[in-house]
């Protein structure tokens, strides 16, 4: 096994481990401070993975473990939602009942998993991988064992991800069954031997079907509404953006490595798994006035938004992927720190009311946030939308003439944006313009918060002005799939 | 004589697995958990078929032994009362059947489309325990590994969630 090949995840597994022994000999008055210590490991690690870049793809551990551009790319963003969940959580930290420190140890090992999710070359790892994110999800959704809410929601995570998972094993016994390995790569050498066996595509579907519980998609996307709104604040962020994230470098991999020769006959499934995935998250979201539970709708619309540039089954919808996800991690941030600190016991949108006034950064942050999901230049998240449009427009002029399916899903994806702008400016509203609002007194942001806030903000407004720079990364990164 | 003992541990596998969440005549959890032990026996069974005797062996020892004590020490500290006493929903029946349905169909219907079983030779020394050692930790070194800081992740998990006096 080449360790040098695990330099990141091995450093966030010691920072987890490090806490997990610092934290028996620190004062509970001061496991705030090992929060920010945890950010500042996961800022170096970052930086680190810098000096990693370049080099040709190298594949080791036995095949399993591939460090390229795509994993490297998911690497940095999953290390930077770390920096920013961690933050978040130090500012939640008197709402956990439990031990603050071994909420910290714990979301670090989920960040371990996503981190080699990222870098599965092998159904074994990708299976570990995704377990490890699980269980970990398990114990920190259900963090605040007094909260019946929380409870709620993990006993509901378990139960449906378990039942994800199943089908994920019986998908994976399935393949080996058929092509006699786990690899990818040897899956992808067979592929067209293997693409005559209709178990071998049986195996595939329930491997999509359970990744599709990961990114929250039709048809096993029931949970996240119910979870988001139950898990603690910083939790729910790392869910929505980590665990979506995770969920989609997956299948990325499975799809265009492990199997590229079925991507192409799958286009029409996931386009029509992206059109119910879109309409049901918009339209569901529209009678919800719980903030949390709406960005539980939203993001099951957002993972449709996504499976759009999986569906145009080429080079730019993977890159638009990317691009996309990077852009939406910065603008669900800034959402979840504003909820954070505004949002203490009620979570209903009405909290929000006066927040103009009550704190102009707080209030612009969450409206500039809403705009960017609602897809509104000049920010990242109408860029990543065009982005996703121009990939399937593409995918329809190379299609044959008659077919006019890729602009027909266009067609739903546009329905879907505009019906998202409603409830999106809902929020704004209420910010802006509510009528006496009940309470006005002014909150005091503190640092650790403003400082993640305004990174938040900036690279928002960065990505949606000026792409190239990430946009040539996600080019770049995507080399490594096959087409 | 091979094939006569996979049907029977196999039949026996469905049959007790179907016993553990649909008994038609007691609904008494304990009774199911004991089905699903007699479902893990026989499932060994298979494992021996395979020759993978010490899987086989693992799988009496582990799931058998200390998973399934532990599910009947779970059943008895909840309320069982309460349990037998809940009515099956006619439209969760429904749901349930129609999804094994299309689950079994498109297992059927892809057997009938592939060739499983063809130019694979049974493996012997696949089962043994120094085959099984080698894959363990040479070409699955990495997501073994892994496995223990799951297990890490799991024992920290149930300690928070069940300690009685929060810090």
């Amino acid at each position: 096994m080449n360790l040098s090949l695990l330099t990141l995840e091995l450093g966030v597994i010691g920072l987890a481990l490090a806490l997990l022994l610092i934290d028996l000999w620190t004062p509970p008055a001061l496991t705030g401070r090992l929060g920010l210590a945890a950010a500042i490991g996961l800022l170096l690690i970052l930086a680190l993975s810098w000096n990693m870049s370049g080099g040709p793809p190298v594949v080791g551990c036995g095949g399993m473990f591939a460090r390229d551009g795509l994993a490297l790319f998911f690497k940095r963003l999953f290390l930077a939602v770390g920096v920013l969940v961690v933050l978040m959580g130090v500012e939640y930290r008197e709402r956990l009942a439990l031990g603050f420190g071994e909420f910290n140890v714990i979301l670090l090992i989920a960040l371990a998993g996503m981190m080699f999710a990222a870098s599965a070359n092998d159904f074994v790892l990708l299976f570990v991988a995704m377990e490890l994110m699980s269980v970990s999800f398990y114990v920190l959704v259900s963090f605040q064992r007094s909260r019946l809410p929380s409870l709620e929601a993990g006993v509901k995570y378990l139960i449906l991800s378990a039942l994800a998972a199943a089908f994920l094993v019986f998908g994976i016994a399935l393949i080996f069954g058929v092509g006699n390995t786990t690899n990818f790569a040897a899956l992808n050498a067979e592929g067209v031997r293997l693409a005559q066996d209709k178990l071998y595509w049986l195996g595939l579907l329930m491997v999509l079907l359970g990744l599709a519980f990961k990114i929250a998609a039709f048809p096993l996307q029931m949970w996240a509404p119910d979870v988001y709104q139950g898990a603690p604040t910083p939790v729910t962020a790392l869910l929505a953006i980590g665990s979506k994230a995770a969920g989609f470098v997956l299948l990325l991999r499975v799809l265009f490595v492990a199997a590229p020769v079925l991507a192409a006959h799958w286009s029409k499934l996931l386009m029509l798994a992206s059109a119910v995935t879109i309409l049901y998250g918009n339209l569901c979201a529209i009678p919800q006035r719980n903030l949390k539970r709406l960005l539980g709708y939203s993001s099951i619309a957002n993972a449709g938004y996504l499976l759009l540039g999986v569906a145009a089954v080429n080079a730019s919808g993977a890159a638009a992927v990317l691009y996309y996800l990077a852009g939406y991690l910065f603008t669900l941030a800034a959402a979840f720190l504003v909820i954070c600190v505004v949002m203490r016991d009620n979570e209903d949108i009405g909290a929000l009311a006066g927040l103009s006034r009550r704190s102009p950064l707080l209030a612009g942050a969450l409206a500039l946030a809403m705009v960017s999901l609602a897809g509104v230049p000049p920010l990242a998240g109408f860029l990543g939308k065009f982005l996703l449009f121009r990939a399937l427009i593409e995918r329809g002029a190379a299609e044959s003439p008659e077919s006019f399916r890729s602009y027909w899903l266009a067609g739903v994806a546009v329905i879907g944006v505009v019906i998202s702008l409603y409830y999106y400016f809902a929020v704004i509203r209420v910010m802006y313009w509510a009528k006496d609002p009940p309470d006005l007194s002014p909150i005091i942001v503190p640092a650790r918060v403003q400082i993640p806030l305004a990174v938040c903000l900036v690279a928002m407004i960065y990505l949606g002005v000026m792409p190239g720079a990430v946009l040539a990364g996600a080019t770049e990164a995507v080399k490594a799939l096959k087409f | 004589m091979e094939p006569v003992f996979f049907y029977i541990f196999a039949g026996l596998t469905l049959l007790c697995g179907g016993l553990v969440i649909a008994n038609p005549f007691t609904r008494n959890p304990v009774t199911s958990a004991m089905f699903l032990f007699l479902t893990i026996l026989s499932m060994s069974g298979l494992f021996v078929l395979l020759h993978a005797f010490f899987l086989a062996a693992v799988q009496v020892l582990v799931y058998a032994g200390a998973v399934m004590v532990l599910f009947v020490f779970v059943i008895m500290l909840l309320d069982l009362k309460e349990e037998e006493r809940r009515r099956m929903k006619l439209a969760a029946v429904v749901l349930g059947a129609v999804a094994t349905g299309v689950i079994a169909l498109a297992m059927i219907g892809a057997m009938r489309h592939s060739r499983v079983g063809l130019g694979l030779e049974s493996n012997v020394a696949e089962g043994s325990t120094i085959a099984l050692g080698k894959n363990l930790f040479a070409n699955f070194a990495l997501p073994f590994e892994l496995v223990s800081l799951l297990l890490l992740v799991a024992m920290i998990g149930a300690v928070l969630l069940s300690k009685k006096d929060l810090r």
